[in-house]
């Protein structure tokens, strides 16, 4: 009788063990699916898609599994509709609307996980976003900025992500205030470069920004005009176009505003 | 093997219990709506605990197969609303359909924000009035109350921060803070010809709400007008900012912890005028030169998920003394004011839906005035205690309730002189030694029922007992607000409102038979506000006013006799081109009439300015660079002439014989205001300079009149705000 209750314990306990690596699988399957159909949709500047992505994650956080990552993809994805919606100042209220959604999601993932530098990097980005929306709380955008961006540095130096926000906030940033394309290619090669070597520790873990990081590095190159920076910005959009061939942020935005810089 | 027999028996037995649970596959369908009827795209469907689910397509519908059957929890969710949750019988092989309604959560900029005669600037409101543009302001100096002046139905008094509203006396606004009430928020705020400053930094604050008439039940103890103020949670980040101004310097602050669970701001002012008073040749005979200083700050602390505790506090200092030239005595006029507010908050959320807040103030005034034979030292002190309650009772109907508690006493000493008209240093004088108090303890309950989403009805009642005279008042109140096309809205509010008589009456008139003073106002208006860029509000409104204190003027004689009426119409107008224009007109007519101490005819109430005119613009020549003009124009305001003099040869002085009251009239008012503003860069930090120049046509606009010493020749004492140039600069550190 003892030895039947003890095979029955240790067989019961094999079968919670299993299925736990069952509902792990199901996680890491279902995350997987959810950033591939998110990047699918992302590509090719499908914002029904990425809805509909985000409608997955949403039914991921059901596993109660690894939220953390999960709300750092939920607020991905209202960051990036709340950034498209930036070029059209009539879209004031989608911007607040998203960009409040993703600093709220955010929070609730540092809350949970507080070393993850792709984070703070996030919440460095969703700060120029509120520009767009409430220029009135200027000093506490900026300090919380550089809050995001001190913490992301801290915990991962290497991060290309942190140094592609830096590039992008630089290249917007007018020459008098300290901005512009100069001081924005060192930032973007460097984060280029760092794209170059890095390997995500998790399959499912972000692992955005390269094909932006082309995308402005093109335009910097063009835009500071130095010698050779035609040809610079010329040959780097033919590598990222072969490397991205269907992006249409490349093929889109980088095109028309290369066109114009020409 | 027989452990692994067994384990493949328990999986397999799962495994089977579960197909038992799929054996035919489910669908579950429907379409998801908002409170308007509008299909949501991008709603979120799961079955609460799977994955299973879709998300809404453009036209709201929803469509997944599931395997997962029997009763189940079906949650439904979108960025802009609330989560709601669905009981639901999966049957197998079933087709479930299930339309839902979601309501807005956050952001309602589709609700309607709208109140009578209010202008309100918040997170989640139709902002008629930002922080930025306060700033902006030509002439308002980056205070908040004196910005306020530029919308109708508002007033400056002598050129500051204080407000008279709607023909209305200043000591009828009251501000509260976090559901404190905050009592004298101003620098300068009783000093001689000398404009006052408000302490209420508008960086500060998350929500500014401005009503002039009809608010709201919550509000107890004021007879007029309202500014309620929210000051910030948790700050955003860490960083500090400085102000080097001719007249002042600044420094704040703002501090988070990475784990956003602390947060605490800071800011502190001193004003020194004399570079000020140097650059401008001001010839003011100041002796001491104004000082003032201000320090304050919040500590925020997040308790739990949805609990906050906030403690707030501000002390403010000013010190000044400035040449009077009275009938009998010529000297300087000198002030010294200390204030001290401080609350504690604390806020959360009982159930999902409902919000409990309980605070706790403490308020300190301490005021000294000399002026020949006048030397008193008053103290005032206000203490609170405040609950709120507020949640939803059903899907349209929201209930706000609370109760509170105040506590106030008034301390008066020195000398005062006996015959007002004998200002003397050697004149005879009352000893002064008097302490009065008195407690509140108020209570409301307010329902605001959407009947529709396009007609909303709010209405409450309060009732507050006063301790000194065990009075007890009942106010009901009621507002609604329809809309009737997009943007347009026809407003109404009515109500009682009741406000105690300053302890100060009770004390120089040694009585304890004033009553608490009332007003009903009547309001009737109209607005059309397409997204804050255009905004056209008329109102009109009637305030019936009785049981007002009434003074005589040569002796310390009050009364609860006094009656008035303020009857007028409030019109403005606001346009903003994005990104270059921003502007406004305001127009006010009042007529206020109040019954003077005798009793005789109704004469105009202090504050009866007829006409007022104001025109604000602001111009973005570049991002980074802004100018702005303001035109301020009004009927100039009533005093009491004096037509005649009798000698006292006991005092060797004369006493003024008074024409009727208020039967006289100031000059018009006007004048013109200009300031630029520009961001750069300095050492690589966010920089702004800015410029004003105030009162630019160089108007000398009456502060009053003064007379000789027998009365027989009046002479017209200037507003100290003559033109002006003030410059600074702000840096972020």
């Amino acid at each position: 009788m003892k030895n039947t209750l003890k095979t029955f314990l240790i067989a019961a306990l094999l079968f919670v063990v299993s299925s736990e690596c069952l509902r792990a699988d199901d996680f890491t399957d279902a995350i997987m699916k959810a950033k591939k159909n998110l990047f699918a949709a992302m590509t090719i500047n499908d914002e029904k898609g990425i809805v509909k992505s985000r409608g997955e994650f949403e039914r991921i956080l059901q596993l109660k599994k690894q939220e953390w990552i999960v709300n750092y993809y939920l607020a991905f994805i209202d960051y990036s509709i709340g950034s498209s919606a930036m070029s059209d100042p009539s879209n004031k209220d989608k911007v607040k609307k998203y960009t409040e959604s993703a600093l709220s999601l955010i929070d609730k993932s540092i809350l949970v996980r507080d070393d993850f530098a792709d984070a703070y990097i996030l919440r460095y980005a969703l700060q120029f976003n509120r520009w767009a929306y409430e220029q009135d709380k200027m000093a506490d955008i900026i300090a919380a900025s550089e809050e995001a961006r001190n913490k992301a540095e801290k915990l991962e130096p290497d991060n290309p992500r942190l140094y592609l926000m830096d590039g992008v906030s630089t290249y917007y940033t007018p020459e008098m205030f300290g901005g512009g394309a100069k001081k924005a290619v060192p930032m973007l090669e460097k984060s280029l470069d760092l794209f170059g070597k890095r390997v995500e520790k998790e399959a499912y873990y972000p692992d955005w920004g390269k094909e932006m990081c082309y995308g402005f590095l093109t335009l910097a190159y063009l835009k500071r005009d130095d010698d050779g920076d035609k040809k610079l910005s010329s040959d780097l959009y033919t590598k990222a176009t072969a490397e991205f061939p269907s992006s249409s942020f490349l093929s889109g935005y980088i095109k028309k505003e290369m066109e114009k810089l020409k | 093997m027989k452990i692994f027999i067994l384990f493949i028996f328990l999986s397999l037995s799962v495994n089977l219990f579960g197909q038992s649970d799929s054996v035919k596959t489910s669908v579950v369908k429907g379409t998801v709506k908002n409170s308007k009827g509008k299909l949501v795209e991008g709603a979120n469907v799961v079955i609460e605990g799977t994955i299973d689910g879709s998300t809404t397509d453009e036209k709201g519908f929803y469509e997944f197969e599931t395997s997962k059957t029997g009763k189940r929890v079906i949650i439904f969710t979108a960025v802009d609303f609330g989560e709601k949750k669905i009981n639901a019988d999966i049957e197998p092989g079933s087709t479930l359909i299930l339309d839902v309604t979601l309501s807005n959560t956050e952001f309602k900029t589709d609700e309607i924000t709208v109140t009578a005669s209010s202008f309100t600037s918040g997170e989640n409101s139709k902002v008629t009035l930002s922080p930025l543009e306060i700033t902006r302001i030509p002439g308002a100096d980056a205070d908040l109350y004196r910005a306020i002046t530029t919308f109708p139905g508002s007033n400056q008094v002598d050129e500051g921060s204080r407000i008279a509203v709607r023909g209305g006396d200043p000591s009828e606004v009251l501000t509260f803070l976090d559901g404190a009430s905050l009592y004298n928020p101003f620098l300068f705020g009783d000093d001689y010809n000398t404009s006052s400053y408000s302490t209420v930094n508008p960086w500060g604050m998350k929500g500014i709400n401005f009503s002039s008439g009809g608010f709201s039940a919550k509000y107890g103890n004021v007879l007029s007008a309202v500014l309620d103020l929210q000051s910030y949670d948790l700050p955003q980040g860490r960083g500090m900012f400085a102000i080097l101004g001719l007249a002042n310097v600044g420094l704040s602050g703002v501090y988070r912890t990475n784990d956003g669970k602390f947060g605490a701001t800071f800011s502190a002012g001193q004003f020194f005028i004399k570079p000020f008073l140097e650059v401008n040749k001001d010839n003011t005979d100041f002796s001491p030169i104004p000082t003032a200083s201000n320090i304050g700050g919040t500590l925020v602390y997040k308790t739990s998920r949805t609990g906050l505790l906030k403690y707030y506090l501000n002390y403010s200092y000013d010190n000044m003394g400035i040449r009077n030239e009275s009938p009998t005595y010529s000297g300087y006029y000198l002030g010294r004011t200390k204030n001290f507010f401080t609350n504690l908050k604390y806020s959360f959320a009982p159930t999902d839906i409902s919000l409990l807040s309980t605070s706790v103030s403490l308020s300190t005034n301490n005021r000294t005035d000399k002026y020949g034979v006048l030397n008193t030292v008053s103290n005032s002190l206000y203490g609170k205690v405040r609950t709120d309650f507020g949640t939803p009772v059903s899907e349209k109907i929201d209930l706000s309730t609370g109760i509170e508690y105040e506590y106030n006493d008034a301390k008066e000493n020195g000398k005062a002189p006996v015959y007002f008209y004998n200002m003397r240093e050697e004149a005879p004088y009352f000893n002064l030694d008097f302490l009065q108090k008195t407690g509140r303890a108020g209570a409301y309950a307010e329902l605001k029922y959407r009947l529709s989403d396009n007609f909303l009805i709010q209405g409450g009642v309060r009732s507050d007992y006063y301790t000194l005279t065990k009075d007890a008042v009942v106010d009901p109140r009621l507002s609604v607000v329809f809309r009737f096309t997009q943007h347009s809205f026809l407003k109404a509010a009515t109500g009682i409102y009741h406000q105690f008589p300053a302890l100060l009456y009770f004390l120089q008139g040694n009585t304890t038979s004033l009553k608490p003073e009332q007003a009903i106002h009547y309001i009737l208006g109209y607005e059309y506000n397409r997204d804050n860029d255009f905004i056209l509000r008329l109102e009109t409104f009637y305030k019936d006013y009785s049981k007002l204190v009434s003074n005589s003027y040569n002796y310390y004689n009050y009364t609860s006799d006094g009656k008035g009426v303020a009857k007028g119409v409030d019109a403005f107008l606001k346009i903003r081109i994005k990104p270059k224009f921003n502007g406004w007109i305001s127009y006010s007519y009042v007529d206020s009439k109040r019954t003077p101490y005798d009793g005789a005819n109704t004469v105009s109430a202090d504050f009866d300015i007829t006409h007022t005119l104001s025109v604000v613009s602001e111009y973005n020549i570049s991002d980074y660079f802004t100018v702005g003009a303001t035109y301020k124009l009004s009927t100039g305001k009533p005093y009491t002439p004096v037509i005649g003099s009798i000698f006292d040869a006991a005092q060797n002085a004369y006493i003024p014989i008074y024409a009727e009251r208020n039967s006289g009239r100031f000059p018009t008012y006007t004048r013109i205001d200009l300031n630029a503003q520009y961001i750069f860069a300095l050492f690589g930090r966010f920089a702004v300079a800015f410029l004003a120049l105030n009162n630019i046509m160089n108007t000398s606009n009456l502060y009053e009149y003064s007379y000789n010493f027998d009365y027989t020749q009046k002479k017209t004492i200037n507003s100290s705000n003559f033109r002006t140039i003030y410059f600074g600069i702000g840096l972020q550190l």
